[in-house]
């Protein structure tokens, strides 16, 4: 069965290195290394961690027409997305339902670039090509846009953590020039021969201060032919911070822990709204409506505004997605198993995601992490389980409920954050 | 994940279905997770045990081992009292993954009846099994 799985250009290098490997998506990934889940995500918190993420596929979306398709067909308002800047939103089918998570990068006005998620380059593709009649129809014109499906065409790797730019630096031609203003999710770079950001030897590559993990960083795009010799440049340079590769479980807990969905998981198939991400969606000021017409943004309003008409039957029924903290380490299984009961013994759900992040803990009832600068003596980062519930009901930041899978049980309280201090935000001077 | 034959299966215990290994002494049943068990687990950070004097039928849960990856019950092949509990696990769950057959040993009960025990595996069916 393992012959039939696809492998990234750094399989051979996770093999030989201890990785734990799995099924991720039809791609062979490593769960983790030698190293331990437990420490890869703590190195991450405390200094700097690589992620092969080869297995998320790119879609090129060119022409004259290639802002009005995108702006059709992601959530966000790209209208004020700027040259050399990305975003994260999501493509919605016309229920309203989530086809996958995605993140737009705009080069220029007739060049855009959609990293999607592994196996998802051909649907994402597709879905873009059907709808180039929806924009014929809008426009009543004939029109101008290419989209270009590169999955396994580009290699996709990330370093994660505070020491990130530290380390990039020493494999970098032009560091001065690319970290100078490089706010978070702005991108240089491209895959050309005269591509502005490259490597010390030459090699093109587009470098994004963005990533999965709440923590301050960048992903890394470069050709398949590149990517293993800049992983073990990034790992040589990066011996002094304690860098270390890190696989799929610890990018699990470090993006529940910064409350960040993982496609078809915690946004699926159903419809994309009352969640963690609601900055996601083009609202207008007052939240009346959307700032620009979008595929599935009728069924969106239509269940925002079933939510505030009771006597009307629901033709599906609105669903809330929310973030939960454990009261310690322990989780249990998410997915159709599993059970939210409310405070009444009421079940109003199931549980999307559950993970542990093992570099926060409770502390008078506050919740630290490794990083805060401000730790009570003697404090000790147990973990803490974190994840994301889907509810038949709003409910109220700090609500009680219990998560239930066959006979074992955790209680949990509904939040808006998890872990503090994170530094994916942070200005990028204050890393260099 | 290691290849079958890098398992650590020492050929004086016996083994369940369920992965758990016991050890006899006398009337006494060390019971622990073999190495197949923590090597599917991975990184053990949390391991539930029993309070000494609770009793159980054979079969019951009596405790739980968390990984980073999943939670795992555990079973008790033979009914009886949990005379002691391994303490140390509480601050250092990794003995699971270290020491699975020594240190990592997880709970002692007084068996009712040792013969409940014939059922088991020894190492080579044991192995076999998880040959498939």
């Amino acid at each position: 069965m393992e012959t039939t799985l696809k492998t990234t250009p750094l399989n051979s290098w996770h093999r030989a290195n201890g990785a734990n490997m799995a099924n991720f998506g039809g791609f062979d990934m490593p769960l983790w290394y030698e190293t331990g889940v437990k420490l890869e995500h703590l190195a991450v918190v405390e200094s700097a961690g690589i992620f092969d993420t080869s297995h998320m596929a790119c879609v090129m979306v060119t022409g004259k027409d290639a802002f009005n398709l995108l702006q059709l067909c992601h959530t966000r308002d790209l209208d004020s997305l700027q040259n050399g800047r990305c975003v994260y939103g999501t493509i919605l089918n016309e229920k309203g339902h989530v086809i996958d998570d995605a993140i737009v990068y705009r080069f220029d006005e007739t060049n855009y670039m959609v990293c999607v998620n592994t196996g998802m380059g051909g649907t994402v593709a597709g879905h873009f090509q059907n709808h180039k009649s929806s924009l014929i129809a809008v426009h009543e014109r004939p029109v101008e846009v290419t989209v270009t499906d590169l999955s396994e065409k580009v290699s996709k790797m990330d370093i994660q953590g505070k020491n990130s730019a530290k380390i990039l630096k020493k494999v970098l031609e032009n560091p001065e020039d690319l970290f100078e203003k490089m706010p978070y999710f702005s991108f240089k770079g491209d895959l050309s021969a005269d591509s502005r950001a490259r490597l010390k030897n030459g090699t093109p590559l587009l470098l994004s201060r963005s990533g999965y993990t709440g923590e301050f960083g960048f992903e890394i795009f470069i050709s398949p032919d590149a990517i293993v010799q800049l992983w073990q440049d990034i790992l040589e340079a990066g011996k002094e911070h304690n860098l270390v590769a890190c696989g799929l479980g610890a990018r699990d807990s470090l993006r529940a822990g910064s409350v960040l969905p993982l496609s078809h998981q915690d946004v699926g198939n159903w419809k994309f709204v009352n969640t963690p991400w609601n900055f996601a969606l083009p609202y207008n000021a007052d939240k009346s409506g959307f700032t620009k017409t979008f595929i599935g943004c009728e069924a969106l309003l239509c269940s925002e505004n079933l939510k505030n008409r009771e006597n009307i039957k629901h033709e599906e029924n609105t669903k809330y997605t929310f973030a939960f903290v454990g009261q310690d380490l322990r989780k249990i299984g998410a997915g159709s198993d599993s059970q939210v009961i409310d405070g009444n013994g009421k079940a109003i759900g199931t549980v999307l995601t559950c993970a542990t992040d093992m570099a926060i803990g409770w502390h008078n009832n506050k919740i630290y992490s490794i990083a805060s600068p401000d730790l009570p003596e003697g404090f000790k980062a147990k973990g803490i389980s974190c994840g994301f519930v889907l509810v038949d009901r709003n409910l109220d930041i700090g609500t009680k409920l219990v998560l239930q899978e066959k006979n074992r049980k955790i209680n949990v309280t509904i939040v808006d954050d998890v872990r503090p201090h994170r530094t994916a935000r942070e200005k990028i001077s204050n890393f260099i | 994940m290691k290849e079958l034959n890098e398992l650590n299966l020492p050929e004086d215990l016996k083994y369940s279905d369920d992965h758990e290994w016991a050890r006899v002494d006398g009337d006494i049943v060390t019971i622990g997770i073999d190495d197949y068990a923590q090597d599917q687990l991975g990184e053990v950070v949390f391991v539930e045990v029993p309070e000494v004097g609770d009793t159980f039928s054979k079969g019951d849960q009596f405790g739980t081992v968390e990984s980073v990856k999943a939670v795992s019950e555990i079973y008790t092949p033979v009914s009886g009292e949990v005379v002691e509990a391994n303490e140390a696990l509480a601050d250092a769950p990794e003995l699971i993954n270290n020491s699975p057959y020594k240190d990592g040993w997880i709970v002692k009960i007084k068996a009712d009846d040792l013969s409940e025990l014939d059922n088991l595996k020894d190492k080579a069916s044991y192995f076999q099994m998880l040959k498939g």
